[in-house]
């Protein structure tokens, strides 16, 4: 796999995420250690679930108990189901093997990337592209988290401005993709509901509520 | 219910949903459908954005969030829209407002 160009492209372009993911890693290693996890716990969580939204909101709330937990965990999950028919629509007809690979590290992050190589003709082979990603996000969460687990609590996560990191990246993803006038007025909607919702709803929704409402109110004004 | 197994519910819910649609070939969505889905993601990763930025505490204010946002979009302007473009010039403005800011 490592000959396939498409492949070695995909390294090469993941190599930041390598380290922001890394980076995000290393703050739910030491979130969780300070909620009681054992160090393998929260490396094996990070194996299973895979999603930084999702394992955040756990340690957030696990003082609360489960119903809080896998409340959020649903409402943030939502937002993978656009994320996956938009995927498998770009990947066209491919094994179930290889879709079940592909959806489980079907992340925000290599996702953009994929989307945007995929928006600018960048690759031949679109699903080694993403293989590629998908690995590296893998090894940078894991290492991460098991760095974080193993510093525990020596690290402010918050001291190193951890939620603006993830901003930028996020930002960084995003921009690339605004090419059209439709996509101006996505991002205006998207800015607006995003503060309203952050002002308003529990955080398990806000996110995936603000995307929603922004991306319906641009679908139904004809944007 | 215990950690290990709420981590194992978190994740089958979080992996469910994002096999939903992969697991089987469907039809592309058409219509109304489609167009959410074109427009969906960039509005995702702006909510995220927008939540990191100007939200980073959990409300909306004026922190060195807003400056990094600021220099994340010039240097998303300067740099050709390259993601390390936006990285660095955002988190040079956010540690350097942060400094000046005594925070």
């Amino acid at each position: 796999m490592l000959a396939d160009p498409s492949f070695r492209k995909g390294l090469r372009d993941s190599v930041l995420i390598f380290f922001a993911v890394g980076a995000f890693g290393l703050a739910y290693g030491v979130l969780a250690i300070e909620m009681g996890f054992p160090i393998w716990l929260a490396i094996l969580s990070s194996f299973v679930i895979l999603s930084g939204a999702a394992q955040f909101a756990m340690v957030g709330l696990i003082s609360a108990g489960a119903f809080p937990v896998i409340l959020a965990a649903t409402g943030l999950g939502l937002r993978h189901l656009p994320m996956s028919a938009t995927l498998a629509r770009l990947i066209g007809d491919q094994p179930a093997g290889v879709r079940v690979r592909l959806a489980y590290v079907l992340v925000d992050e290599t996702f953009g990337l994929a989307l945007r190589a995929a928006a600018h003709n960048d690759v031949d082979d679109i699903v080694a592209y993403k293989s590629a990603a998908d690995v590296t996000l893998l090894a940078g969460w894991v290492i991460g988290t098991g760095v974080g687990a193993w510093l525990g609590g020596t690290i402010d996560p918050g001291q190193v401005g951890i939620g603006v990191l993830f901003g930028l990246l996020f930002l960084g993803l995003a921009i690339p993709m605004v090419t059209t006038r439709r996509d101006w007025v996505v991002v205006a909607i998207t800015v607006v509901a995003t503060v309203v919702a952050v002002l308003i709803l529990p955080v398990a929704w806000q996110i995936t509520s603000a995307a929603v409402v922004a991306s319906l109110v641009a679908v139904f004004s004809g944007e | 219910m215990s950690d290990l197994a709420l981590v194992l519910v978190v994740g089958v819910i979080t992996f469910g949903s994002r096999l939903a649609f992969l697991i089987s070939p469907r039809p592309v969505p058409e219509g109304r459908v489609g167009r959410f889905l074109d427009v969906f993601s960039l509005a995702l990763f702006m909510a995220i954005a927008t939540a990191g930025l100007v939200a980073p505490e959990g409300t909306p204010a004026i922190t060195p969030g807003l400056a990094a946002a600021a220099g994340g979009i010039v240097g998303g302007i300067v740099f050709k829209r390259s993601l390390l473009g936006v990285l660095a010039v955002g988190a040079i403005a956010f540690y350097v407002v942060r400094a000046l800011a005594g925070s």
